[in-house]
């Protein structure tokens, strides 16, 4: 089984490759945040042990994305794509996408699923967002 | 929080550059002295009369401070070091300013000096994953958000290379700038493509530098026999942090505004008084957000601002008339005392042949890294 190379942010949903999210339920303030931490809630500063982990559907809209053409982070292999996506209602993250920015327009629904990358001369299973009619 | 408008009036006195630059054999300790010297030089005083100093720097190590000053003598002075990544000298400043405007020194000199250090973030410590890999990279959200606005606003690549040229042609008639060389709208769009449309001649580069200011209050300008009319007096000096995101705009420009809003709010002026602004364009995209967070365009309307010259030498209010942190330079430490030194120089009438016509107020604004972001105002009496 190869492992997967972010589980602290998401894991399969025991579909094939998709992925569920795993966000933070905090009991003090009820608010939900991405990502879960070890230091407690950001939204209204309660320890750690009032937060509960909560997976859910890697299901996100996708609000903007670019073609990155030069490699600004160790992990990544130029052109790639990254977008801003709305994970959850309100809440807005960065993801990268898979393949090229031709499959992509602002507004379609995307899913989370793993895709193989080699880190550190191991494979591991990364998040890879993808039009959701495709899978 | 107490304004400054209630505190003693603090004046820059004198200011000074060691030139921005590439990577080089040039040691920390020439270019801050550089820096230094030039500015007790333009203050007219000598080091002793320094009471205290705050050092700026990200990526020189601990202690910077002290062993540069000992090289002009061991008076003494209170030295701190401030460390707040890309406005570390812009704090610096502030630390200086609050001093003497709270009475606590007379003279105290703020200098950002920096070397391209190890980039060690504290964000990477913090065992926190993101989904993506460059989401703490802050060129990828100007990227994406000029995407966004390319769709919403017609924000096109044109526009974003019209403030490079402009900065980067700026930066050719100022001998302290990093870029030395005019460029075109079409040179900007023919470089390296980096990421969405913005290219390598959009963003700021990475070097070396320092820049330093010495303020001082009206007892010691009397007592120093600082000529009259050549102090500028810093009117507002306001640092926030940013809120979580609310709707699509990046917090660090909803952040920006609100500084901006404190600013002059604490000054007692509004956006239209404004006679020329260094902000913080480490990407083009940024200037035109500032320009319209910042109330010297509409919201939305940032690139017709630009585009009619309103943010050119002569314009309504110039923009980075230094070249900015695109064509001037970015190296961290010395690039918020790099915009005071552009503002006094403008304030005061000397600036050449970049000089604002009429200058009489100016703001200097940067974000750090985090992000915080902090604006001055200065202000000739
Ligand atoms: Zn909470």
């Amino acid at each position: 089984m190869t492992a997967l190379e972010k589980p602290d942010l998401y894991e399969l949903d025991g579909t094939g490759p998709g992925l569920k999210l795993i966000f933070g339920r905090c009991a003090a303030c009820e608010e939900l945040h991405f990502p879960r931490t070890g230091y407690g809630c950001p939204r209204c500063g309660a320890r750690p042990e009032n937060v509960t982990a909560e997976a859910r559907a890697g299901q996100a809209t996708l609000l903007t994305f670019i073609t990155l053409h030069a490699k600004l982070a160790p992990g990544i292999t130029p052109p790639c794509v990254v977008g801003e996506a709305e994970i959850a209602p309100g809440m807005i993250e960065e993801v990268m996408l898979s393949g090229g920015a031709e499959q992509y327009r602002d507004g379609m629904a995307i899913v989370a699923r793993a895709e193989e990358v080699e880190r550190d001369g191991e494979t591991r299973l990364a998040c890879r967002f993808a039009p959701k009619e495709e899978v | 929080m107490a304004n400054l408008s209630d505190m003693r009036p603090v004046y820059v006195i004198g200011v000074g550059m060691h030139p921005y630059q590439f990577a080089s054999d040039t040691l920390y300790i020439d270019m801050g002295l550089t820096a230094v010297r030039g500015a007790l030089e333009d203050a007219g005083i000598a080091f002793p009369e320094v009471e205290s100093a705050y050092i700026g720097c990200t990526g020189i190590g601990m202690a910077a401070g002290r062993i540069m000053f000992n090289h002009l003598g061991s008076t003494g002075l209170a030295c701190t070091q401030v460390e707040n990544a890309s406005a570390s000298g812009s704090s610096a400043f502030q630390m200086a300013v609050l001093e003497v405007a709270a009475g606590r020194r007379d003279v105290s000199l703020a200098v950002g000096v920096d070397k391209t250090g190890d980039q060690l973030r504290a964000v990477q410590k913090e065992k926190v994953s993101r989904l993506s890999d460059t989401a703490t990279i802050p060129l990828v959200k100007y990227a994406l958000m000029a995407e966004h606005l390319k769709k919403e606003k017609g924000l096109s690549a044109e526009d974003l290379a019209m403030v490079a040229a402009k900065n980067h042609t700026n930066a050719s008639k100022n001998p302290n700038a990093q870029f030395r060389k005019p460029r075109t709208v079409e040179q900007v769009l023919a470089s390296t493509l980096v990421a969405g449309t913005t290219t390598s001649l959009m963003c700021c580069p990475r070097g070396e530098g320092a820049a330093a200011a010495i303020v001082a209050s009206e007892d010691a300008i009397r007592r120093l026999g600082i000529l009259g009319g050549k102090p500028i007096r810093v009117t507002a000096s306001v640092l926030q942090s940013e809120t979580p995101q609310v709707g699509r705009e990046i917090p660090s420009v909803t952040l920006a505004q609100r500084v901006a809003e404190m600013a002059y709010d604490e000054a007692g002026i509004k956006a239209t008084d404004l006679d020329c602004v260094e902000l913080h364009d480490a990407f083009a995209i940024e200037e035109i957000l500032y320009t319209e967070t910042f109330g010297l365009a509409p919201k939305g309307a940032g690139q017709h601002f630009l585009r009619d010259g309103g943010s050119a030498i002569g314009g309504r209010c110039c923009v980075n008339s230094s070249g900015g942190l695109i064509g001037q330079g970015h190296p961290l430490g010395p690039t918020g005392l790099g915009q005071v030194h552009e503002l006094t120089r403008q304030l005061r009438g000397e600036n050449g042949e970049r000089q604002q016509p009429g200058a009489r107020i100016g703001m200097a604004h940067m974000i750090g890294l985090g992000s915080i972001s902090i604006a001055h105002i200065l202000t000739k009496d």
